[in-house]
C-alpha cells in the first residue's frame, strides 16, 4: 500500500515537470532569443548561442521607452476612473437592496463579454468624428468599458465581506455617509482595492485590438509594437523578444504580488479562494 | 428586509431630488451605470446604423447610402461562403478549445490538489506566466517555434522522430492556434478550478472513501457536482472569450492561409482594413458576432440557473 502510493507520489510529481516545462518553454524561449544575435534566431539547436544585449539597445534606440511610458499612463489613468465610479457603484450595489439588483449587475458583467472587434467600427467612427482617434483619452474611454465593469464586481464583492454593524456603529457615533465610506471603508478594503487595481492595469496592459486600431504614432503601447517588427526585410524576432520581455517583467511581479487574489480576480470576484 | 440607512422623514425638494431620496442606491451607482451606458449602448446602436448602409472608409459620412437589410440578406442567402466558414470554425474553436482546457485545467486541478509539497508556490507561479505574457507577443514566439525550417518544434521532432510538421499550412493553422490557446488559458481554468477543490467541504469525501468508493467513481459523483458552479464559470468564461479570439490568431495567421483560420473576428476585420474597408459590411458581421456571443452567454447563464433550481 505505501510502497504503490510513493509511485504515485513520483508520478504525479514527474507529471508536474512535464506540464511546468510546456507551460514556460514559449516563455523561456523567447527571454532565450532576446539575447540571441539574429542569424542565431534562425538555429534552434544552438542552446550556447552567442550572448548580446544588441536586441536591447536597438529597441531603446528605437524609442520603445515612449510605448511603455504610454502603456503606463493610460492603464493607470483608466484604472483611477474604473476603481473610483465602480468602488461607489459596489457600495451602492453591495448594501441596498431593490428589486432588480441583480439583473442590473449582471447587466454590468455583461460588458465585458462584449466583443471588441465588433464594437472596434462604431468606436473608430465616433472617435473619427470626435477627433480623438491616436489619443490617450480614447483609450483611456475604451479600457474604461471593460476595467469598469470588472472593478464594480471585485469591490462588491470586498465590501460584502465587511460586517455591515461597522458602519452602523460609525454613523451612530455621528459619521456622515461620505465619512464612514472615506474614514471606515476605505481602509478597510485598502487591500482589496489595491489587487483590483492591479489586475486592471494588467487588463490594459496587454490589450491589443483597441490598441493597434485606434492609434496611429502618438499614443501606441507596447503590444501594439509588434506591428512594427514585422518589416518588409522580415520579422524582427530579437528585438520583438526583448520587448516581450520586458513587457513581461512588471506584470510577473505585480502578480505575484496579488497571488492571494489571483482566483478573485481571474473570477470577477465570485469565487473567494 | 435589507438594511438601508437613509429611510427616514420623507425628504423635501424637486422631483429628481425626491427620487433620489427614494432610491438612495442611485447616488452610489449613477455615475457608473452612466457612463457604462453611453459606453455600450452609443457605439451599439451606431454599429446597427451603419450595418444598415454601404458606407465605407474614408468616405465622408453625409456619402453613406441606406441599403435597408442587404448586408444581412448577402450574409443568410447562403452565397457568402466566408461568412459562413468564420461561423463555422468560430463555433468549433470555441466548443474545443472549452472542452480541451476544461478536461485538462481539471486534471492538473486535481494532481495540484492531491499532495501538499514545498514547490507549490512555485507551481502556481508557473501556472501564472502565459496570462501575464503579452498575447500578441506571445503569438509571435509561437509562430517562431512553429516556423517549418527553422522552427524549434520541428528541430525536436526531427531529431526525435525524423519527423517534420508544417504547423501554419491550411490544413494544421487551425489546430496550431487551438494549441496556443490551450497554452495560454489551460493555466486559468487550472487555477479556478484548483481554487474550488481547495474550499470543499472533506467530509462527503472522507465519507465516500470510507465506504470503498473508487476514485474515478467519488470524482464524478461527488466532486464534479459539488463544483458544479465553478465549472460553469470556467465554461462561461473561457466560451465567450475564445468566441471572441482575435489577438493570437491575428498575429500567427491574419485569419491565413486563403482564410483556413478566418474567425469571426478575423472576418470582421477583413472587411474592414485599410485594403478593403467596407464598414458597412463589415458592421453586420459585428451584429452576428455580437448576437452569437450574447445567445452563447445567455444560454450558459440560463443553464447553470436552471440547474441551481
Amino acid at each position: 500500500m505505501r510502497r504503490s502510493d510513493r509511485g504515485k507520489r513520483a508520478l504525479t510529481y514527474i507529471g508536474f515537470v512535464i506540464i511546468s516545462f510546456f507551460i514556460l518553454f514559449p516563455f523561456l524561449w523567447m527571454i532565450s532569443v532576446s539575447f540571441r544575435s539574429k542569424a542565431d534566431v534562425f538555429d534552434p539547436g544552438n542552446f550556447f548561442a552567442s550572448f548580446t544585449l544588441n536586441n536591447y539597445r536597438t529597441i531603446f534606440a528605437s524609442g520603445i521607452g515612449r510605448l511603455f511610458k504610454n502603456s503606463a499612463i493610460i492603464a493607470v489613468l483608466s484604472t483611477l476612473v474604473s476603481l473610483v465610479l465602480g468602488s461607489l457603484a459596489a457600495y451602492g450595489f453591495a448594501r441596498y437592496g431593490w428589486k432588480k439588483r441583480e439583473k442590473r449587475a449582471f447587466w454590468v458583467l455583461s460588458q465585458r463579454f462584449l466583443p471588441p472587434m465588433a464594437v472596434i467600427v462604431p468606436y473608430f467612427m465616433l472617435a473619427s468624428l470626435l477627433r480623438l482617434v491616436d489619443t490617450y483619452l480614447l483609450l483611456i474611454i475604451c479600457y474604461t468599458s471593460f476595467n469598469l465593469p470588472f472593478a464594480m464586481w471585485m469591490m462588491r464583492g470586498f465590501i460584502e465581506d465587511l460586517p455591515r454593524e461597522l458602519e452602523e456603529a460609525a454613523m451612530v457615533d455621528g459619521c456622515s455617509q461620505l465619512q464612514t465610506l472615506w474614514r471606515i471603508i476605505l481602509p478597510l478594503v485598502l487591500p482589496g482595492m489595491t489587487a483590483t487595481a492591479i489586475f486592471c492595469m494588467i487588463n490594459c496592459w496587454n490589450e491589443f485590438v483597441f490598441a493597434n486600431f485606434l492609434t496611429t504614432i502618438q499614443a501606441k503601447t507596447v503590444p501594439t509594437s509588434v506591428m512594427t517588427y514585422l518589416s518588409v526585410s522580415g520579422v524582427k524576432w530579437g528585438e520583438m523578444a526583448a520587448t516581450g520581455t520586458l513587457s513581461v517583467l512588471p506584470v510577473l511581479a505585480f502578480a505575484i504580488g496579488v497571488q492571494k487574489y489571483m482566483i478573485r480576480g481571474l473570477t470577477f470576484g465570485s469565487v473567494k479562494g | 428586509m435589507v438594511w438601508n440607512p437613509n429611510r427616514g422623514p420623507r425628504a423635501e425638494g424637486g422631483f429628481v431630488r425626491r427620487l433620489f431620496a427614494r432610491n438612495p442606491h442611485w447616488k452610489y451607482i449613477a455615475p457608473a451605470m452612466t457612463v457604462l451606458f453611453l459606453l455600450s449602448i452609443v457605439p451599439t446602436l451606431f454599429l446597427f446604423g451603419i450595418s444598415f448602409t454601404n458606407y465605407q472608409l474614408g468616405w465622408k459620412l453625409d456619402r453613406a447610402k441606406f441599403v435597408d437589410i442587404r448586408n444581412y440578406t448577402r450574409l443568410f442567402s447562403g452565397r457568402d461562403v466566408d461568412f459562413w466558414h468564420a461561423v463555422e470554425i468560430s463555433l468549433e474553436f470555441m466548443v474545443l478549445a472549452t472542452l480541451i482546457q476544461l478536461a485538462l485545467g481539471f486534471v492538473i486541478a486535481l494532481m495540484l490538489n492531491k499532495y501538499e509539497f514545498k514547490l507549490k508556490p512555485l507551481l502556481v507561479g508557473i501556472l501564472i506566466v502565459p496570462l501575464a505574457m503579452t498575447p500578441t507577443i506571445a503569438g509571435q514566439m509561437w509562430k517562431l517555434m512553429f516556423n517549418a525550417e527553422y522552427g524549434l518544434i520541428n528541430y525536436v521532432l526531427t531529431a526525435l522522430f525524423n519527423w517534420k510538421v508544417t504547423w501554419l499550412s491550411s490544413d494544421m493553422a487551425f489546430w496550431s492556434i487551438l494549441i496556443v490557446d490551450i497554452w495560454q488559458f489551460t493555466p486559468f481554468v487550472t487555477l479556478i478550478l484548483y481554487a474550488g477543490l481547495r474550499s470543499l467541504p472533506t467530509e462527503p469525501l472522507e465519507a465516500a472513501m470510507i465506504d470503498g468508493a473508487s476514485p474515478m467513481r467519488t470524482i464524478f459523483h461527488i466532486t464534479i457536482p459539488m463544483m458544479k458552479k465553478l465549472i460553469f464559470l470556467a465554461l462561461l468564461l473561457r466560451a465567450v472569450d475564445a468566441l471572441k479570439l482575435f489577438d493570437t490568431a491575428f498575429v500567427l495567421t491574419q485569419g491565413g492561409p486563403g482564410n483556413a483560420t478566418e474567425f469571426l473576428s478575423l472576418h470582421v476585420y477583413r472587411l474592414v482594413n485599410a485594403q478593403n474597408g467596407l464598414l458597412g459590411r463589415g458592421a453586420a458581421v459585428a451584429v452576428v458576432l455580437l448576437v452569437v456571443v450574447t445567445a452563447v452567454s445567455r444560454l450558459l447563464i440560463r443553464l447553470q440557473q436552471r440547474e441551481e433550481g
